[in-house]
């Protein structure tokens, strides 16, 4: 292996490791339950965008419908838990499951598709479900499912007040995609996506290991963005289907990564930092008015970032970034 | 409010954009007041921001009005502080509602949140208050769960949808009586919850009242187009057509029933849609008869002349006539400060306190209520709905006889 | 369930289906010009509806007579949008897909925070109009106005479309920039004009389409988004780079669409597109006359 390559990959790894010790210390100084609210939500995000940069980003199968993995967790969690009493914390598992099989089942027509036609079938695949859920009587249909508060308690992740172990469980996840993400970059994976983007042809040789590789990719991406469903199910406590599984989520986990660099390490986070945030404040501050300012500020944002720079802000910061070739 | 320095630094950037209500002189009382104010239902959140400064100037200034508050200035139990709003904006979202409500209540120290159009954010924001033991007044959802989930906060001064579609059966059995042709029935309604709630309790109320359900049609809120669902009530052909939509469905409906030369014989509408005035204004014409339920009803004014004063105030406002929503929202806040004021504290417990404890006589509401008195989940069951007909261009109470002043019109036309 | 509800639902989705296809023309035209899709197009619609309302609103005039003059605006719309957005969007080296996916998408928050702030978020129809609220009976089946016109109009612009990009210099312009941007520079046509009257004739279309909506749908800010999805999935069904897709595309995607709605609960009717719309791609991975 490349020596560049390998000491990147070291201090990529401390960087990160730095970059969590810090945010597990930030509660100590940052009382405000709002700022609190938004720190997790960006680490939500963090995690979320990061999961849909493994499929979308470094094998470059575009997915606008990850909310359909986001809402099946969240379904599966509060479902098993108001009707059969299973703690979250199964729930997460099984919810990660269930979306990675899924994952996997509808990976195999459609890494078929190419470009838009694989996107828009991302997003009517996740538009169906949706339907579904928003028609299914036992899963409350459109009522949603409201999960009932008990005590504060790790057993059931539930705590009236206190964001803090919200803001760890956030922590420890985003920090789990992460490493996920840092991991496959360096697997026989990551050479194969690599190889694949650079040179199409390598794609043919490659051909079956490569289709399979893909699916390993969406299944990780799926299951690790289910438990991001199954955590914010927790975390507002009462999930409807336009809530959970919105077209929105889909857009929420990309454009972080897409902002900061999408196929990037660092891009799902550098991201999700600057645009949760914003999003947060401009609503809270201007978003009052009733006169849409806040779409107005969001929107120009969006497209200004991604005319001006078109890679992503990580390069900004990290301006040694090239990836070494196998 | 006191800003710590940490404050400073981490919200500079919050500060420093425009704050959204004036900032605190240091007796007033804070009510948060959460609403879509951007996405697809911001219009019904410009709205409930007229009315609630409507209320707003009718607290703080001195009005000769019969209702709690109006005379004098401010809450004299609080040594005449004045109430102030601050909004919020949930873009319908229950999750940015609960966040919204969480700022109020942590941040610009609101002693109580009222709000919020959609049941889906009702819930979240009713389950943050009651985490800070914060009450909240649910003062215009209608989704019958709310009250049912055991909050000690929560309350709902109006009636919810359960009692509304009884109040259209009791209308439809007292029809029948007088000898009108009802048999069958037509529900049409939208897939969000408030479709899905009136939906589901007028299905039950049909069958156990006796009345044949010749359509029962659900449909994507906002579809493109309604025709399929329009020709499959148009062959059923019931003795009554039941709608349950917003604004912009409602609109569609009654475009694409005229299109399709469907002509039912009598329109009940589940209100939504049919009390606003843009639908109104698009279609009216073809509504002649139509009836919808309602809370309120501007022939009050007849009876009460500060309901019409009040929505004199309110037109100036908003440029429209207060409706069921607006006029909600209104006694809402009122009943709110009231409270506040009773209480003499901002204190949630002792709030809350004077909340449960609240009994005002309908006569002092501009609602065609009994009176204002919440049971032990926080429901107002005195709240009773009346029926409106749509006639000439204005609606008139054909329904409880009590409020009625005139007769019904049936078929509609 | 009688013949009649069975014969009146399909009309009504036929003729629905070509005002889709008039709706997505634009879309394809843009898209088949340079693999660029639009995700602001629903906005485009919108705007189109308003400016149509505001001609009605405040000089009278019949969204019929209003039609030319909205498309023109939104001719010159979609010059500048292209002009403004997607001209440096399509310069991006890395990920140019997502780019302009994004910066197309955040044009359309903005479009819909505009909107918001100088029209407010009430909700306005054309109250009456020549095609308004009228209906033809054709044997007991009802044909609405305003649906008809716009099935006719949508045939006629397609007609129109056609001919331009196969019978004119400027849709050979347009043809030839698309295969090899390189070599036209060489022969004197400048690719930036080019692309900028394709987007202003793709936008223009989206015009005439809601100059005919405003006629019998509502129109408020958020109003694009209802049709957005359906006008995707209409290019894609019929194929990418295929004008003469989407107008197939639009028509199956009413009959479809009507169908559902008799066979499922309505509110479940969109599935049946989705479903056809997975059906064709498993099965023809670009669509059923595309050549991208």
């Amino acid at each position: 292996m490349d020596k560049a390559f390998a000491a990147r990959r070291r201090r990529d790894l401390m960087v990160a490791a730095g970059l969590v010790i810090i945010a597990a210390l930030l509660p100590l100084f940052v009382r405000n339950v709002y700022i609190q609210n938004i720190m997790v939500l960006t680490l939500m995000y963090t995690a979320l965008s990061q999961s849909w940069n493994i499929l979308s980003g470094y094998c470059g199968q575009i997915s606008l419908g990850h909310s359909l993995y986001f809402g099946l967790g969240a379904y599966t969690t509060a479902l098993l838990f108001t009707k059969l009493g299973v703690l979250p914390w199964f729930g997460m598992l099984g919810g990660g499951i269930v979306s990675a099989l899924i994952a996997m089942a509808l990976g195999y027509p459609c890494f078929r598709l190419r470009g838009h036609y694989f996107v828009i079938a991302t997003i009517v695949i996740a538009e169906t479900t949706l339907l579904l859920f928003q028609n299914w009587e036992f899963a409350g249909a459109a009522l949603g499912i409201d999960i009932p508060i008990r005590r504060d308690s790790w057993l059931t992740f539930q705590f009236a007040r206190s964001k803090l172990p919200y803001f760890y469980f956030a922590l420890a996840l985003a920090a789990v995609a992460w490493f996920v993400t840092w991991w496959l970059e360096d697997s026989r994976w990551g050479y194969w996506w690599r190889a694949v983007k650079d040179n199409p042809d390598a794609a043919e040789s490659l051909g079956v290991v490569v289709f399979n590789s893909k699916m390993g990719a969406a299944a990780v991406s799926a299951f690790l963005v289910a438990v991001g469903g199954s955590f914010y199910a927790q975390f507002v406590s009462y999930i409807d289907p336009d809530s959970v599984m919105g077209f929105q989520f889909s857009l929420l986990m990309a454009l972080p990564a897409v902002l900061g660099g999408i196929g990037t390490l660092w891009g799902p986070m550098l991201g999700a930092v600057i645009l949760i945030p914003l999003t947060e404040l401009t609503r809270s501050y201007v978003g009052g008015s009733g006169r849409g300012v806040d779409l107005i500020v969001y929107g120009t944002l969006i497209v200004l970032i991604s005319l001006v720079r078109p890679q992503g802000l990580v390069g900004l910061f990290a301006p040694r970034r090239k990836v070494a070739a196998p | 409010m006191t800003i710590t320095r940490r404050d400073v630094l981490l919200g500079a950037t919050a500060t420093a954009l425009v704050p959204m209500a004036a900032r605190a002189e240091t007796a007033d009382v804070a009510i948060g007041v959460v609403y879509p104010f951007s996405g697809a239902n911001a219009q019904q959140g410009v709205d409930a921001q007229k009315a609630y400064e409507t209320a707003l100037d009718v607290i703080n200034k001195d009005y000769d009005f019969d209702l709690p508050l109006a005379k004098g200035e401010g809450l004299p139990g609080l040594g005449g502080a004045k109430v102030r709003l601050v909004f919020a904006d949930h873009q319908s979202d229950p999750q940015k509602g609960r966040a919204e409500a969480e700022r109020l209540i942590t941040q610009e120290k609101v002693s109580a949140v009222i709000g919020t159009y959609q049941s889906a954010v009702a819930v979240t924001v009713s389950q943050i208050c009651e985490r800070y033991q914060t009450p909240f007044v649910s003062a215009d959802n209608s989704s019958p769960s709310l009250h049912r989930r055991g909050l000690k906060f929560y309350f709902r001064p109006a009636p919810h949808d359960e009692m509304y579609s009884t109040a259209m059966f009791d209308f439809l059995d007292a029809m029948k009586e007088k000898g009108s042709k009802i048999e069958t029935l037509s529900l049409f309604h939208e897939d969000t919850i408030f479709g899905t709630d009136s939906g589901n309790a007028q299905a039950k109320l049909a069958g156990e009242r006796g009345y044949k359900i010749a359509a029962d049609i659900k449909y994507r809120a906002n579809s493109p187009s309604l025709s399929a669902e329009v020709q499959q009530l148009k062959a059923a052909n019931a003795d009554v057509l039941m709608p349950s939509s917003y604004t912009t469905d409602g609109i569609l409906l009654v475009k694409t029933m005229a299109e399709l030369g469907y002509r039912p014989n009598a329109i009940l509408a589940q209100d939504a849609g049919f009390s606003e005035k843009a639908l109104y204004d698009a279609v009216g014409d073809k509504l002649e008869g139509l009836i919808s339920r309602g809370t309120f009803s501007l022939d009050l004014a007849q009876k009460r002349p500060m309901v019409g004063k009040i929505n004199a105030m309110f037109k100036e406002r908003s440029g429209k006539d207060l409706n069921d929503l607006t006029s909600r929202q209104f006694i809402g806040l009122i009943i709110l400060a009231d409270a506040i004021n009773r209480a003499k504290s901002t204190d949630g417990d002792k709030i809350r306190e004077a909340m449960a404890a609240t009994d005002i006589s309908g006569e002092q509401t501009i609602m065609p209520w009994r009176r204002v008195k919440f049971d032990e989940s926080g429901q107002n069951n005195n709240a009773d709905p009346v029926l409106l007909q749509y006639v000439g261009g204005k609606f008139v109470t054909v329904y409880p006889p009590q409020a009625a002043v005139a007769e019904a019109i049936w078929p509609m036309k | 369930m009688t013949a009649e509800t069975i014969i009146q639902s399909l009309a009504s989705g036929l003729l629905m289906g070509l005002l889709y296809g008039l709706i997505a023309a634009g879309l394809a035209l843009i898209f088949g010009l340079m693999d660029v899709v639009n995700f602001a197009h629903g906005e485009f619609l919108m705007i189109a509806m308003y400016a149509t309302f505001f001609l009605f609103a405040f000089f009278a005039l019949d969204p019929l007579l209003a039609a030319p003059l909205v498309a023109a605006s939104l001719f010159v719309l979609g010059a500048m949008v292209y002009l403004l957005v997607v001209r440096f969007a399509m310069r991006a080296k890395a990920n140019a897909g997502m780019v302009q996916i994004f910066s197309t998408f955040g044009l359309a928050i903005v479009m819909r925070g505009l909107a918001q702030y100088f029209f407010t978020p009430d909700y306005r129809s054309v109250t009456h109009s020549w095609l308004g609220g009228k209906t033809v009976s054709v044997a007991g089946v009802f044909l609405p106005e305003p649906q008809l016109v716009g099935a006719l109009v949508s045939i006629a612009a397609f007609a129109a479309l056609y001919f331009f990009i196969h019978r004119t210099d400027f849709g050979r312009a347009l043809e030839a920039t698309r295969e090899d941007a390189g070599a036209v520079a060489l022969v004197g046509i400048d690719k930036n004009r080019v692309f900028a009257l394709g987007w202003g004739l793709g936008a223009a279309l989206v015009g005439l389409a809601g100059a005919i909506m405003a006629t019998f749908f509502y129109i408020y800010p958020d109003v694009g988004a209802s049709f957005a999805l359906i006008a995707y999935v209409t290019v894609a069904l019929g194929g990418f780079g295929s004008v003469f897709g989407a107008f197939a595309g639009g028509i199956i995607v009413g009959l479809v669409e009507a169908a559902t709605a008799l066979a499922l609960p309505p509110s479940l009717k969109s599935i049946g597109i989705y479903a056809v719309y997975l059906l064709v791609v498993f099965i023809r991975p670009r669509g059923l006359f595309g050549s991208i």
